[in-house]
């Protein structure tokens, strides 16, 4: 459209038009939503307005820093707790949109935010909620976020634990120099002899952290079955679940196999449990 | 130092103003007490047998920290990478008489990813911290948390379950159908409080002289960060102003506790920075504690007590060369400082080859002769490659507990004489499907 | 008519006593320390707000009025343990450490007063532990006696910070109110201290500016006149700086949006005011109204601070929230009306 057209016209001549925008906290930040992307981030912001954590972690601010005092990221990062809660209280859509792309990822989880807020707001807390929305929604920031994490996700839902000393891969971890990566090099036996020699039998394992029982990683699946988080997950990486839902489900034949090794008889039907001690 | 009658005064009046409904800080207790008298919930109560002492918290209220009879709910990243960090604690409570259960059958309490990816929600994870705690009820252990990350969540997740009726109904749920039910325990209690109450068995026992030890504590976030009312302080150490764990026991040990400018501030391990935004977590860590650390304080070690501060402090030192920071110092759990200087083998117990920054220089500074120790470690290594049986702290576990988690008595022989055989037999009807 | 007690010998109390005995009534001054001037005497307040007059100037005259007046019966190191009604007034146990006797008065003022806010309760700011963080009542005796000093070692401090809002609006101490005298006073000691040592800088860390209505004249010249310099943000904690002497004081320069980090030789806290012992024991003796910040409430506090909506009482000062002495003494007056005018029926 060329310039003279959009000159403003005089109001004889002004007819009915579209009402126009209403103004934006954020003008034109880095990441404004693209029209494509609007009509979701309205959709985030109206969620985060209805999730009772957000009139309960942010009840208001006197704007006075401390938050960011004693925060490690915002001293690295474009990026402050106090900023946060100034987006979870004044926030349009582009506003919260632009927020969860990159900054609500620099936040270290400290919580110091929280633990000194003059007005009593968990800071810490509601990032968080800003991350699950992030993640709920597939947005890409949380994708690429999630991305290193794959292994831990895989690990949690197959054997129970976030971390295994196989995964402190040279590759992977160079930075922390040969004695985290090269242990076995160093003592001339394999990872699997070092672990051998801790003396705590759960401990003798390379994929995992410690040896979680079938029975216990499979309870763990199953929590993060029924309260969400494999749909959580399936939005931002619907392969990776496919893979881990056939991972377990031949977990579940070990421990059926197993049950019958060790002949014990069948379910119980679901119900309160009956052994708890006086 | 204050008068004892101005230090009653100031802890009254913090009590009074910070603790109370309506207050910021709401007393939890009454609340449990009043929810189980509903049948909403169990309450794991530390008995006689926990063997328990009360230490103070931030509002001058009292905790207790049972020390007998404990569930030990692991660290993913202590039992992953840091070893000696669970073995020092176990051969602690061997030394000390104390029993203990520690099984295949807990979970992570996956915070640790929630913290890093956001990949949970207040259920689910409440949820994992009910399932834990059932699993230390139905054994007849009161639960132990070893990491700051997972006592930080836990303590959040119990305020949720108390005040959300929803999230409870909802936790309580997702239990029955996994044949459990929701139990809260009276305390959440952080291994680093077990240590501390300990002081006085521990000291008894000391082994090598660490007076000459200059230490510089790094405090961690989520130990005294998050629902801050429930950590111990004490007006004996830093007149009750900063945490008295893990310091305490340092300085009751007879090393010095050296000040310096950053001991707020965090570690920098981010959760997700360490992981995957590393330039952060080591540029953090080094710039903003090893370095102050050293320059500062002037310190032969640091101390600290959470698994992530110990990973990245150690873990982040190597790559400083590279930006002209040689410092190398070592860092150290509390426990592993402890079992060390109370004479626990270097390699086989506190596992110290598992660290990035050179222990050694500190244990010569300590007495230890750990030549002879490597040796001697170096020979075991070879009998286990060789496939010889691997010593363990307590009697290893069945088969069967690769499977199923079947109930079990105490670890190490009760004096009082209340045995495994007193304890409700071995369920195996535990072992239903999911 | 039986005397008019008045309970509390701070500048409130001392007026309501001057101005009772100007009126010819009887009266009766309790004071639970040695010596009467309340806080102000107590912690040696050098200079007031907003003229900046020496306290002895100010109050001096009114302190000497009421040490010597024969028609005030004056009751030091002595509280009250017990009031019942007694026809229109009550009876009231007066107690000191020998001895117990029992009065009947005819209405009674309650100028209770304030206490300090404890800043070792503020433990991120390590009061009580570093030597050179100073409470800023122990400021003012240092400018009274022009002895401005580290404590730690003696020596002149190059820069000095005074933190706002110590104590004071700030949930994490379970005290949400404001001082009302905060940004004042600690601007005054800036100001003071620039004024005798301008070698010395200054700096006052702030979340907002509350110096009310004209005295907002204090701010300005602050800046023009003494180069005192305002950074707004919170301090997070105070820890030691790197060389082992100074204080480090950790905050956000709001305006700037970024963490700062600042070494001082001295920092200053700003304690706010507390109900006061004195006050929740006399809101229990005549079961007053307490508001939830824990001063005592006015029947209706949008009117008038002094009727207190109990027969026969009525208030002055910090009793019922931070004051300024100057509302202090003005209350005291007021109070003293309504007494008498209740008491003569």
């Amino acid at each position: 459209m060329s310039i003279v057209a959009r000159l403003p016209r005089p109001p004889s001549d002004r007819v009915e038009e579209e009402s126009p925008e209403p103004p934006a906290l954020l003008i034109r930040g880095r990441h404004a939503p693209s029209p494509e992307e609007r009509s979701l981030s309205e959709e985030i912001l109206t969620e985060f307005r209805a999730d009772p954590r957000s009139s309960e972690f942010v009840l208001g601010c006197l704007n006075c820093g401390e938050c960011t005092s004693g925060c490690p990221a915002a001293r690295f990062y474009d990026f402050s707790p106090r900023e946060m809660v100034q987006v979870a209280i004044h926030a349009d859509a582009p506003t919260l949109w632009d927020a969860m792309q990159e900054k609500i990822w620099a936040c270290c989880q400290c919580y110091s935010c929280t633990m000194r807020c003059r007005f009593g707001n968990d800071i810490g807390g509601i990032i968080s909620v800003m991350r699950e929305l992030s993640v709920r929604h597939g947005l890409d920031s949380a994708r690429k976020t999630l991305a290193p994490f794959g292994r831990t996700f895989r690990l949690l839902t197959t054997v129970g634990t976030q971390i295994s000393p196989d995964m402190i891969q040279p590759e992977f971890f160079r930075d922390w120099g040969p004695a985290a990566t090269r242990l076995d090099e160093t003592w001339g036996v394999p990872l699997e002899v070092l672990r051998k020699a801790i003396p705590i039998d759960v401990l003798r394992t390379t994929r995992a952290a410690w040896e979680v029982s079938v029975q216990t990683s499979l309870e763990l699946f199953r929590i993060y079955e029924e309260t969400g988080v494999l749909d959580m997950l399936r939005g931002v990486d619907p392969d990776l679940v496919e893979m881990l839902v056939d991972l377990v489900d031949e977990r579940r034949g070990e421990f059926e196999e197993a049950k019958r090794r060790f002949q014990l008889p069948k379910a119980e039907p679901a119900g309160p449990s009956s052994s708890s001690p006086g | 130092m204050m008068d004892t009658d101005s230090l009653r005064t100031l802890v009254e009046r913090n009590a009074a103003s910070r603790g109370g409904p309506g207050k910021r800080f709401p007393d939890l207790r009454a609340e449990m007490e009043r929810l189980e008298e509903r049948g909403e919930l169990i309450i794991h109560r530390i008995r006689p047998e926990n063997r328990a002492v009360e230490v103070r918290n931030l509002v001058g209220g009292t905790k207790r920290i049972p020390t007998d009879r404990l569930w030990h709910h692991k660290s993913c990243g202590q039992c992953g990478n840091i070893p000696g960090y669970p073995s020092s604690l176990l051969w602690l409570m061997n030394e000390t008489g104390r029993s203990y259960l520690n099984e295949p059958h807990q979970t992570s309490c996956t915070a640790w990813n929630y913290h890093g990816t956001g990949t949970s929600n207040p259920v689910a994870l409440a949820a994992v911290a009910a399932r834990n705690f059932h699993r230390a009820y139905e054994t007849d252990h009161f639960p132990l948390i070893h990491c700051g990350t997972s006592f930080g969540d836990y303590k959040e997740m119990r305020r949720l379950l108390v005040e959300n009726e929803d999230v409870r109904h909802k936790v309580r749920d997702v239990l029955r159908r996994l044949g459990r039910e929701l139990v809260l325990p009276e305390e959440i209690v952080h291994y680093s409080e077990w240590v501390h109450v300990m002081a006085p068995e521990i000291v008894a026992r000391k082994v090598h002289n660490v007076d000459g030890i200059v230490t510089a504590v790094h405090e961690p976030c989520h130990y005294y960060k998050m629902v801050p009312e429930d950590a111990v302080y004490d007006p004996h150490f830093f007149g009750g102003q900063r945490p008295a764990v893990p310091s305490a026991i340092v300085m009751a040990l007879g090393a010095k506790v050296a000040d310096y400018s950053t001991w707020y501030d965090c570690c920098g391990f981010g959760f997700r920075h360490i992981l995957a935004e590393r330039e952060f977590s080591r540029s953090f860590a080094n710039l903003r504690k090893i370095r102050p650390m050293v320059e500062e304080a002037h310190a032969d070690v640091a101390i600290t007590s959470d698994t992530g501060c110990v990973t990245t402090l150690d873990k982040s030192q190597w790559i400083g060369k590279a930006h002209g920071f040689s410092y190398s110092l070592p860092i150290l759990s509390d426990v592993e400082f402890v079992a060390l200087a109370l004479g626990a083998h270097p390699y086989k117990i506190v596992q110290v080859h598992w660290h990035t920054t050179c222990v050694e220089g500190l244990m010569t500074k300590m007495g230890i002769d750990w030549k002879s120790a490597k040796e001697e470690f170096r020979e075991y290594l070879e009998r286990l490659k060789n496939g010889a049986a691997p010593d363990n702290l307590y009697p290893p576990r069945d088969e069967i507990e690769r499977y199923f988690a079947i109930n079990k008595g105490p670890v190490m022989p009760d004096p009082e004489g209340v045995g495994p055989a007193s304890l409700p037999a071995p369920s195996n009807a535990k072992g239903g499907s999911p | 008519m039986n005397p008019i007690l008045v309970i509390g010998a701070g500048p409130a109390g001392l007026s309501a006593a001057a101005e009772l005995a100007d009126l010819g009534a009887p009266t009766l001054l309790v004071e639970r320390e040695r010596y009467l001037g309340g806080n102000p005497t107590r912690w040696r307040y050098s200079m007031l707000v907003p003229d900046l007059k020496p306290t002895e100037e100010v109050l001096g005259g009114l302190l000497r009025k009421v040490e010597t007046d024969p028609r005030i019966e004056r009751r030091l190191s002595t509280i009250a343990t017990k009031a019942e009604a007694a026809g229109k007034g009550y009876r009231v146990t007066l107690r000191t450490d020998a001895t117990e006797e029992t009065r009947e008065v005819s209405a009674v003022v309650v100028a209770t007063g304030f206490e300090h806010f404890d800043s070792r309760r503020k433990f991120e700011y390590g009061y009580g532990r570093f030597p050179d963080v100073l409470d800023f009542k122990e400021l003012e005796g240092m400018i009274t006696d022009d002895r401005i000093v580290r404590p730690s070692d003696g020596k002149a401090p190059r820069r000095i910070a005074w933190i706002l809002c110590v104590g004071s609006r700030d949930i994490q101490v379970g005290n949400t109110w404001c001082c009302r005298l905060g940004c004042a006073v600690s601007i005054k000691q800036a100001v003071e201290v620039r004024k005798r040592h301008p070698e010395i800088e200054a700096y006052v860390y702030y979340m907002d500016i509350r110096t009310y209505g004209l005295w907002e004249r204090l701010y300005w010249d602050a800046m023009q006149e003494f180069g005192v310099k305002f950074i707004r943000g919170r301090v997070g904690h105070i820890t030691l700086a790197e060389d082992g002497k100074r204080l480090l004081a950790s905050g956000e320069d709001t305006i700037l949006s970024r963490p700062t980090e600042i070494p001082f030789d001295m920092i200053v806290l700003a304690s706010g005011m507390e109900p006061g012992a004195g006050t929740t024991e006399a809101a229990r003796l005549f079961g007053l109204t307490v508001g939830p910040e824990g001063f005592l409430a006015p029947r209706m506090a949008d009117l008038n601070p002094i009727d207190s909506g109990v027969q026969g009482v009525f208030y002055a000062g910090a009793a019922t929230g931070p004051k300024a002495i100057v509302d202090s003494v003005t209350e005291g007056m007021g109070a003293a009306l309504r007494a008498f005018r209740y008491a003569r029926g």
